[in-house]
């Protein structure tokens, strides 16, 4: 369960016109939703405070309970690593690895053996429908094909919290529904939290709820 | 059109990294600085050897030049009456010996009458009162000489002639313009008769009169000369002079340019890396409809600007830095090579305007191939993010096993003798060659390896095998440095350890005693010989006597060591190369022969050689050949008693004493001293203090290489540096997924460090190849050829293990301090740069 | 005649005679043709011509042959054949118009191989192949390099006019400084001189003198003037002064011999030098009195140089700088007779 209950974060002089206020918001396993706003309008910082990356200058995050900002750098690191999915808008797959390579590397920094991970890595990919690509290299896809390894990931250790950035910035019409159909889908098969970041009112469309940030305030659409 | 293209493709990057842009134009300067300044030190030794050898010779058209030991001066009047001469000067020319502890001073005798038509700057004009020189006592003096022997005119300054003092009245001081370098003159018959010389003559110098063909004169003249005379023209002699440090001189540049060439490599990989990292902006600039030409065009400027401002900078540091090293070390950077020599730097703008023009030719050659392939790059796929092109070409491998065979040709087809400068090539064929092929090659062997990593140093490799071309550019400079690191060291190792046990070999007595503190006039007569040989403390004495001949044409005269064979014999008893000669029943006396002289001569072990001893010359046999480190122009050992039967001189010139059990030194030295007419006139070392002295002068002529290895290592770091400098920027979304996907950034910099290591320990196991070869280039071509010595070869496996270790680290560090930037606190934004 | 001498040894000339060198004595008589040879017991010994001669295309020039003989002052038993017992030096110069200077050469050796020395009984003295040989009637003369080169023959056309007293010629106030001397006035020469590579063939007449000594300048001697002079009509004028260093007369001498053969001696209070015109070396600043007029005895004669610029500056090896050239000699208007004139001691006190 992730709750953020009364986040402030603003970045300059305490005086300046605050970037997040007071952003509540209580998520369940199963739940996936959507934040739009526009450009500037904080999503990023938000999504980085529940990543851990920053902290807030009040409020808590709590994630299956645990208290983000009681946790040092280190800790929220390796949170990240164990409990968190990423998909970015740029894909940013590692150009020197194979898909399956890149696709099992959250399984192998969790610790998963080398044979195992690879195992998993290969059944989440046939499941995005990529089985015929697993020694390629990320420079020969296309941009669905790479958007499509990065979800399997995102999601191959099992994370209770998946976070996708503008997932479908980078990819044409036809490209990201199929994404999003296919983030949705692997989201909610395991359980897991979704957050999906965008500013595509087609993209948010894909989420269980919407929810606007507009002058640092969070509301339901 | 080409300003907005500079403002957007240079100008922006300049003032994005200005630091980078430094650092690329500091690179440039280092090497032609070092270049530079040891070039400048060793031209200016050069000038100054020419300088002096052709004040020398004066306005002499022609030389007649003998052995050490002289010719008869009847030969002069026979010249002089020649048709065709001019005018004929007769030259005494010898090292006299001083006290122990004084060096002894070059004296010319000369007959001013004659000699001031051909040496005018020496003889004549105010400064040198004629009078002066038909004084018997006296003696004239450079001003360098005055200097170094403390004197001034008026001063007495004594000599050393066989044991005997020769005081002379220093007569006048020259001016320091008139001759630099420390030099006495003597009136001739003074000098023949002061130092026993009468009736000898070393040198004649000949102007012709102009009225008959040169040569005819030359023809007549030769018909005159005995065998060990030789006919010259000054630049022979010239050349002849300055060959003793020749090969010196040639290692040395050698070295300036290997300075240069491992510059040139940073300059190659950071224009590369620069050019990669800007591709987008280039792609940018082409796709808004900027033509390909033009773009080449600014980004070549703009890496020649880079040349340009580096080698300004590099000439001047170069300047100073020659000037410093010339004051502290000395114009032969420490080695005693030019000991005496007085010199002031003397810079040729030749010279200067080359290293000038090296820099921005050096940055052009390496900013040349990347530019061209990112300026042609299209426009689309140079606007994608993610690497650059990675697709491996064949061809510099290709090229690099082509250079490497060229080089292993010109190996093979090298002569043996003259200047090693096909070895040179070789090297430098070897670098470039092993700088191409091996990198690759060495990456393909790692993927085999297949080698298990955790994560995410499995990472870390996965990159360096993923991008080999990347690898082998930052790399490098790594490989470059190390390679010449490991090949000085390989070569310097042998030697010291061949030296080690030459040492041991040569000097088994307990003490050696010397007339004299050098220099060619002292000697023992055969009776001290007798007083010292009766001392009770004294086991066994081995007398030497060591003179000049002059055997090898073009060459300086060699050193003719007659001495006692020793217990066991020549065999035994000299540091052999090979098998001695089977000993002949009824042959001629054999002679041992240095490896230089057997090498120049083209002699084996048994062969016939000439030597000019005595009224006429003998044969003798070459009974083996012998490795000689301390006589640079070769030696000829033969017996004593041989020797003293052909000659009928019963002097030595040193002596070798083995002491009772229950001797001291101290004590017998006295004994010695005493048993001489004048014993303070001896130089008597302890075998131990001989040894000492012998490495500490190796090791002194070393330490500037090592000063340069240094250098050459910390530019092939400063490269590893630049190389994930470049690469950090691109690098920052990489970096910044990471920490998404979990890595703290303390892992991500151990990542970097294994990636850095990971690549240095290529480019320095390449290096490692490649330097072990140039190694053996150095030690069985190169220094063979110059100095005639041969080595065994020796590998110094634990300061290579230590370096190749300590160069890791050292990467490792260098890789993280590079990327140290991207891995701050900003890379979790970089997801979201999308450009 | 002696400034040529410049590279003497310091002190060659100065008073008093080292103990080896025999002195010049006044109870000496000359003996030809023995003393027309060498006279190696005494420390300084010259053969010095001097002369007009003209070209085919009737062009006058003046010249000058000097052969030298000197000892070194400190004699020692030095074994080595380079000792330098006698020092040879050679010098000669001639007067080109078209320069309007001198041009010179001089070679210097120490005697020994055969390479240079003089002979004894007979005039003959050498440096390499340049020689001055007296053969019968003829004296033979070559020298020369590169530059310059003079190959002459001098014709003996009068017997030998001994100087001073029967040939001893004091030089100074003391006793000791004098030379025995001797001139040949009167020589018909001929022959060719080489000026760089041109050639050409000369004829004229010359005056030889040769003297030897073992001291003849006394130390307060400051330079001295002299003129030898072929007179028209046969006869032969010498005269000579030594200058103090107070630009006064040391001493002075001479002699003629007039046409019919008869010679008149002069004492010093015979001779007088009068300066009529100076000339200044725009070269070293030095100031000669390049026309005088000599009184001697009866005879009164005003000089005038061939040219003004005969200066010979060998400050670069020798260290001396004098005058010395072809003078005419005029009577009341009418040239009577050529010869030269030695001018030495105006740059600055001769320190031979």
């Amino acid at each position: 369960m992730l709750t953020l209950k009364h986040l402030h974060k603003s970045y300059r002089d305490p005086g300046d016109r605050p970037v997040l206020r007071d952003i509540c918001l209580e998520l369940q396993p199963g739940d996936y939703v959507a934040v739009v706003g526009e450009s500037g309008s904080g999503k990023s910082t938000l999504l980085n405070l529940i990543a851990g990356l920053e902290l807030p200058d009040s409020g808590r995050i709590l994630l299956d309970g645990q208290d983000l900002a009681l946790l040092d750098d280190n800790e929220r690191t390796r949170l990240r690593r164990r409990r968190m999915g990423f998909v970015f808008q740029a894909f940013l797959l590692l150009p020197h690895l194979t898909v399956l390579d890149n696709a099992a590397l959250s399984l192998r920094l969790n610790g998963v053996g080398h044979r195992e991970s690879q195992q998993r890595a290969a059944a989440l990919l046939g499941a995005v429908g990529l089985s015929a690509h697993l020694h390629r290299f990320p420079g020969t896809l296309s941009g669905g094909e790479s958007q499509r390894v990065a979800i399997a990931r995102a999601l191959a250790h099992q994370p209770g919290l998946v976070l996708a950035d503008e997932p479908t910035g980078n990819l044409d019409a036809g490209s990201a529904s199929q994404v999003l159909d296919l983030l949705r889908e692997q989201v909610k098969s395991r359980d897991s939290i979704g957050i999906l970041v965008t500013h595509s009112s087609a993209a948010a469309a894909s989420a269980d709820r919407v929810l606007r940030l507009a002058d640092g305030i969070l509301r339901p659409e | 059109m080409i300003r907005a293209l500079w403002q957007a493709l240079v100008g922006s990057s300049l003032r994005a990294q200005p630091g980078r842009t430094l650092l690329a134009t500091l690179a440039i300067a280092a090497g032609i600085a070092l270049g530079y300044s040891v070039h400048l030190l060793n031209a200016s030794a050069d000038a100054e050897f020419r300088r002096a050898a052709l004040q020398l010779s004066g306005e002499a058209e022609l030389l007649v030049r003998g052995p050490r030991q002289g010719f008869d001066e009847q030969l002069y009047p026979q010249i002089a009456t020649l048709d065709g001469i001019a005018i004929a000067s007769p030259v005494l020319e010898f090292q006299a010996s001083r006290d122990a502890g004084n060096a002894p001073l070059r004296i010319i005798g000369i007959d001013a009458l004659r000699a001031r038509e051909l040496q005018p700057a020496l003889v004549a004009g105010q400064s040198l009162p004629a009078a002066g020189l038909f004084e018997p006592d006296s003696i004239i003096l450079s001003a360098a000489a005055a200097r170094s022997h403390g004197v001034a005119a008026g001063d007495l300054l004594d000599f050393r002639a066989g044991t005997v003092t020769v005081a002379l009245r220093v007569a006048a001081v020259l001016p320091d313009g008139s001759y630099r370098q420390p030099l006495g003159i003597m009136d001739i018959a003074a000098a023949q008769w002061r130092f026993g010389m009468t009736g000898v003559l070393h040198r004649i110098d000949i102007r012709l009169d102009g009225e008959v063909a040169a040569a005819a004169v030359q023809k007549s003249i030769s018909a005159l000369l005995p065998e060990g005379v030789e006919l010259l023209t000054p630049e022979a002699e010239n050349l002849r002079s300055a060959a003793l440090t020749r090969a010196y001189r040639t290692n040395l540049d050698m070295l300036a340019l290997i300075a240069l060439f491992t510059g040139a490599f940073l300059v190659y990989s950071t224009q590369t890396l620069s050019m990669l990292r800007r591709r987008s902006q280039v792609a940018l600039m082409r796709a808004l409809g900027a033509p390909r030409g033009t773009v080449l065009g600014v980004l070549l400027a703009e890496g020649t600007l880079i040349g340009a401002a580096g080698a300004v900078i590099g000439i001047a540091g170069g300047f100073v830095l020659a000037r410093q090293l010339l004051a502290s070390v000395g114009m032969d950077l420490g080695a005693g090579y030019f000991r005496n020599l007085q010199a002031a730097l003397h810079p040729e703008p030749a010279a200067a305007l080359f290293f000038l023009l090296l820099g921005p030719l050096f940055a052009l050659g390496g900013t040349l191939a990347p530019a061209i392939e990112i300026a042609g790059m299209p426009a689309a796929r140079g606007l994608r993010a993610g690497d650059p092109d990675e697709r491996v070409s064949a061809f510099p491998a290709l090229a690099g096993v082509a250079a490497i065979g060229s080089a292993a040709m010109l190996l093979w087809a090298a002569p043996s003798t003259g200047l090693p400068l096909h070895g040179h090539a070789a090297i430098a064929l070897l670098l470039a060659g092993a700088t191409l092929a091996f990198p690759p090659a060495a990456i393909r062997l790692l993927k085999l390896a297949r080698l298990p990593l955790p994560l995410p140093h499995a990472l870390s490799l996965a990159r360096l095998l993923a991008t080999p071309r990347l690898t082998a550019i930052g790399m490098s400079s790594i490989l470059v440095s190390f390679s010449l690191v490991v090949s000085m060291l390989l070569m310097i190792h042998s030697f010291r350890t061949s030296l080690d046990a030459w040492l041991d070999q040569v000097l088994p007595a307990d003490i050696y005693v010397r007339a004299g503190g050098g220099g060619e006039t002292a000697f023992l007569s055969g009776r001290e010989q007798q007083r010292i040989a009766s001392i009770p403390q004294l086991l066994r004495v081995e007398f030497l006597r060591s003179r000049s001949l002059l055997l090898l044409p073009g060459r300086p005269p060699v050193t003719l060591i007659a001495r006692d064979p020793g217990v066991d014999g020549f065999s035994r008893s000299l540091p052999l190369v090979g098998a001695p000669a089977a000993p002949g029943a009824d042959g001629p006396p054999a002679v041992w022969i240095s490896e230089l002289v057997a090498d120049v001569l083209a002699l084996q072990p048994g062969d016939p050689i000439r030597l000019p001893l005595g009224m006429q010359p003998q044969i003798f046999a070459v009974g083996g050949i012998w490795r000689d480190y301390a006589r640079q122009n070769g030696a000829v050992v033969m017996d004593l008693a041989d020797y003293r039967r052909i000659t009928g001189d019963q002097t030595v010139n040193d002596v070798a004493a083995w002491l009772a059990p229950d001797a001291r030194v101290t004590e017998i030295s006295g004994l010695i001293r005493a048993a001489a007419d004048d014993g303070s006139a001896l130089e008597i070392t302890a075998t131990a203090d001989l040894r000492r002295l012998s490495l500490d002068i190796f090791d002194r002529s070393f330490a500037v290489t090592w000063a340069l290895q240094a250098a050459a290592l910390c530019i092939g770091l400063l490269g590893v540096w630049l190389a994930f400098n470049a690469q950090a920027l691109s690098r920052r979304r990489e970096f910044g997924m990471l920490r998404h996907l979990g890595l703290t950034r303390r892992e991500i910099s151990v990542m970097l460090g294994v990636e850095g290591a990971l690549g240095a320990a290529i480019g320095a196991a390449c290096g490692m190849v490649a330097g072990g070869l140039i190694g053996l280039i150095l030690i069985r071509v190169i220094n063979r050829q110059s100095f005639h010595w041969s080595m065994d070869l020796a590998v110094p496996w634990l300061p290579l293990a230590a370096l190749f270790t300590g160069i890791i680290l050292c990467a490792a560090v260098a890789a993280c301090a590079g990327a140290a930037m991207a891995t701050r606190q900003e890379m979790t934004r970089a997801v979201r740069e999308d450009w | 005649m002696l400034a040529a001498a410049g590279v003497l040894p310091a002190g060659a000339m100065a008073l008093p005679p080292a103990a080896p060198f025999a002195a010049a004595d006044p109870a000496y008589r000359m003996r030809f043709p023995h003393d027309h040879g060498s006279h190696p017991d005494f420390r300084i010994e010259w053969w010095y011509i001097t002369g007009w001669l003209r070209t085919r295309d009737r062009e006058d020039c003046g010249f000058q042959v000097t052969f030298f003989r000197v000892r070194p002052p400190s004699q020692v038993a030095n074994p080595s054949r380079f000792n330098p017992e006698h020092i040879i030096i050679a010098h000669a110069a001639v007067s080109d118009r078209r320069l309007g200077k001198l041009r010179h050469v001089q070679r210097a050796a120490r005697q020994g191989f055969g390479l240079a020395g003089s002979d004894t009984g007979n005039t003959r003295v050498w440096i390499d192949r340049w020689q001055l040989l007296r053969d019968g009637p003829l004296y033979r003369c070559w020298i020369g390099n590169r530059d310059l080169a003079l190959d002459l023959v001098l014709e003996t056309r009068q017997t030998p006019l001994l100087q001073g007293t029967d040939g001893y010629s004091r030089k100074g106030p003391e006793a000791g400084s004098a030379s025995h001397y001797y001139s040949l006035p009167q020589l018909r020469a001929s022959g060719r001189i080489r000026i760089d590579k041109t050639a050409r063939e000369v004829e004229g007449e010359a005056w030889l003198d040769h003297e030897w000594s073992s001291s003849l300048l006394e130390p307060d001697a400051e330079g001295w003037d002299w003129i030898g002079i072929n007179l028209a009509d046969g006869g032969a004028l010498m005269a000579f002064r030594m200058r103090n260093r107070r630009g006064g007369t040391l001493w002075a001498g001479g002699s003629w011999r007039d046409a019919s053969g008869s010679v008149t001696g002069f004492r010093p209070d015979q001779i007088r030098f009068t300066p009529l015109r100076r000339w200044r070396s725009p070269l070293t600043g030095a100031e000669y009195p390049v026309s005088f007029e000599v009184l001697a005895g009866p005879l009164r004669l005003r000089l005038e140089p061939l040219m003004d610029d005969q200066e010979n500056d060998t400050r670069a090896t020798t260290g001396a700088v004098y005058w010395e050239g072809a003078v005419r000699a005029l009577g009341d208007k009418r040239e009577i007779g050529r010869g030269y004139l030695e001018l030495t001691g105006y740059l600055r006190p001769l320190q031979i």
